[in-house]
């Protein structure tokens, strides 16, 4: 996919890179993406996205699993009532075992599909330029948009260790 | 070039390194893996063929090594879980080196594990029957019966961790993607799913891996506490017991744990990862092995007070019978290697010595193995029904050839992985070492 016309910054340092997103930030540039080898949450926190809205499609996964779990149980109990040791045939504690087991299956299959389904699409829309050291030992900092020679003067400023313009 | 960047290629070029064409000793090793494993296929078929009688299987021992062999692999798989999901909550900086290869295990313990019910059921062609599946009949499966909650629990632990795993690759995958040519990187780029490391993407990552923990967490106490309950919904004196969830679990933790380190210690030496996988990350797992061990130890305890609380009866004649009667060797043997070998860990020189610690880990999963062994064989060979009275259980060469080949099962997956995909986290070892960098700066 072809990116986006903006400016590119290589860092060495994730305290340079956090750095310089935040006075990019504070310089008014609204489009700022990052690619980086490690989960580094400060540069997350610079970013100042907000928070991944994952919880509540896997929540939902979680609490489907729960319903198909006692849906299960108690189905296949009334379709085969067979009494054994006199125990009811619905019989709930045994069932919140199963209950419980499919709402973590389902809860972290549908975690899954969200993160396959969210990071794909992120990648899609927010796509930074490819460099092979983003994946080794360098971070880069992408700017879209906005007043580029202002951004690129803040990324060199920030410590960048090469900057340049992506067309 | 700065400290930070430099390190995170020293990683990444030390994981790159352990990915290389293997060694002779490496190949032979799998070789020697996969016989034993063919040697289990082959002993297996000959109870197929002739049916249950080639086991030591009889009235009243109906279970017996196979659900030993099930019991001790589900407990191998429990620490992978504990150390990359419980510990990845908890904070613990040790985990980042070790929890690779602790998932890959679980992931592989439990693909052994669910082999020995099918095993034990002598006609697997029935195995089916273990799940609900719609059928003419409309017969269903009792979810009222622990061995039906055995099959969701093990099921569930099994897809949950190999997700578990296979996201915690995926931005290791890229990283040795970007750094390789050929077969290779088609390879990587397989389990890099076409990860770039975004800002979008790790802000989607880590909230789900968060919520993989979460789920993963519960699943680390309640997989175990569910294979206890086939045995302690049961009626039967020596199983019929309210202490054997957290019993169960902390043997489960404790032989897990004991399995990582065996693992941990020949590999860091055959693919030089010393550097990664240090002496400090070999003392705190061995803290975790003296810890579980006190809790094993304090209810085997818990188990003989309550006999002798009980007074003259089921429970007292049980424990005599297992500290005294034909089993007693494998009883005093379980409890030197769960119970006592481990206090050697007391000493910090023990905890940091490679030598020493495999040895008692090793020590410590053939305790926990006989421990699986003497709950299960002793509690029905000492049986109280007039027809079946007792009976003495010794394993056939059919069972020791699936017992043997199970391990070869194991180590033969286990060693094709540590060749196919890093055994060490690369991109929390950067996070790491980035921070480390930055705090020293």
């Amino acid at each position: 996919m072809q990116p986006d016309r903006g400016v590119l910054g290589v860092f060495a340092e994730v305290t340079d890179a956090a750095r310089a997103v935040r006075a990019l930030r504070e310089g008014g540039h609204v489009e700022i993406r990052f690619a980086a080898p490690a989960p580094f949450p400060e540069l997350v926190e610079a970013l100042g996205r907000p928070r991944s809205r994952l919880d509540s499609v896997t929540l939902s996964g979680a609490a489907l699993g729960v319903a198909g779990g006692f849906a299960l149980c108690v189905g296949t109990a009334l379709a085969w009532p067979l009494m054994t040791g006199g125990k009811p045939i619905v019989s709930i504690p045994p069932f919140v075992i199963i209950a419980f087991e499919l709402s973590v299956l389902v809860g972290a299959c549908v975690n899954l599909g969200a993160l396959a389904v969210g990071a794909g699409r992120a990648r899609r829309r927010r796509a930074v330029p490819f460099d092979p050291r983003f994946s080794t030992d360098r971070i880069g900092v992408f700017v879209v948009g906005g007043d580029l020679p202002e951004a690129e003067r803040t990324l060199r400023d920030g410590g960048a260790e090469e900057v340049r313009h992506v067309a | 070039m700065s400290a930070a960047a430099s390190a995170a290629q020293g990683i990444q070029a030390k994981v790159l390194a352990t990915q290389g064409r293997p060694r002779a000793g490496h190949l032979l090793l799998i070789v020697v893996a996969g016989a034993a494993a063919a040697l289990g296929a082959w002993a297996e078929w000959i109870q197929i063929r002739d049916g249950l009688r080639v086991s030591g299987l009889n009235r009243p021992v109906g279970w017996a090594i196979y659900i030993t062999d099930f019991v001790f692999w589900v407990g191998i798989a429990h620490s992978g879980t504990l150390i990359s999901a419980v510990l990845f909550l908890l904070r613990a900086r040790f985990r980042t080196a070790i929890y690779r290869v602790a998932e890959a295990m679980t992931v592989f313990g439990v693909m052994t594990a669910g082999l020995f019910p099918v095993v034990h059921l002598g006609r697997p062609w029935f195995a089916y029957w273990l799940f609900p599946l719609p059928n003419q009949r409309h017969l269903w499966v009792n979810f009222r019966s622990p061995l039906m909650w055995d099959v969701f629990a093990v099921s569930t632990y099994f897809i949950v961790s190999a997700i578990f795993l296979v996201v915690g690759i995926v931005p290791d995958a890229a990283a040795l993607r970007d750094a390789s040519r050929g077969w290779r990187r088609r390879f990587y780029g397989v389990f890099a799913a076409g990860w770039r490391g975004t800002d979008e993407e790790w802000r989607h990552y880590a909230r789900a891996y968060l919520y993989f923990a979460a789920f993963a967490t519960p699943l680390v106490f309640s997989v175990h506490s569910v294979v206890s309950w086939d045995f302690a919904v049961s009626i039967l004196p020596g199983w019929h017991s309210t202490i054997f969830p957290p019993y169960f679990v902390a043997g489960a933790i404790f032989s897990g744990i004991a399995m990582v380190v065996t693992l941990l210690v020949p590999l860091r030496k055959v693919l030089h990862l010393e550097e990664l996988i240090t002496s400090w990350h070999l003392d705190m797992t061995s803290r975790m092995i003296l810890l579980t061990s006190l809790i094993v130890t304090y209810s085997y305890l818990i188990e003989a007070v309550m006999a002798f609380r009980a007074g003259p009866g089921t429970e007292l004649s049980i424990l005599a019978y297992r500290a005294t009667g034909p089993f007693a060797p494998l009883f005093w043997t379980m409890v030197g290697c769960n119970c006592v070998f481990p206090l050697f860990l007391m000493g910090s020189r023990v905890r940091t010595s490679p030598a020493a610690l495999l040895c008692i880990c090793i020590l410590v999963n053939v305790g926990m193995w006989l421990e699986r062994f003497i709950i299960i064989v002793t509690s029905l060979s000492h049986d109280r029904i007039p027809f079946d009275w007792w009976g003495i259980y010794r394993p056939t060469i059919v069972e020791a050839g699936i017992t043997l080949g199970s391990f070869g099962w194991f180590f033969f997956w286990f060693l094709i992985f540590v060749k196919l995909l890093p055994a060490v986290s690369i991109s929390e070892m950067k996070e790491e070492v980035a921070h480390e960098v930055g705090h020293a700066a």
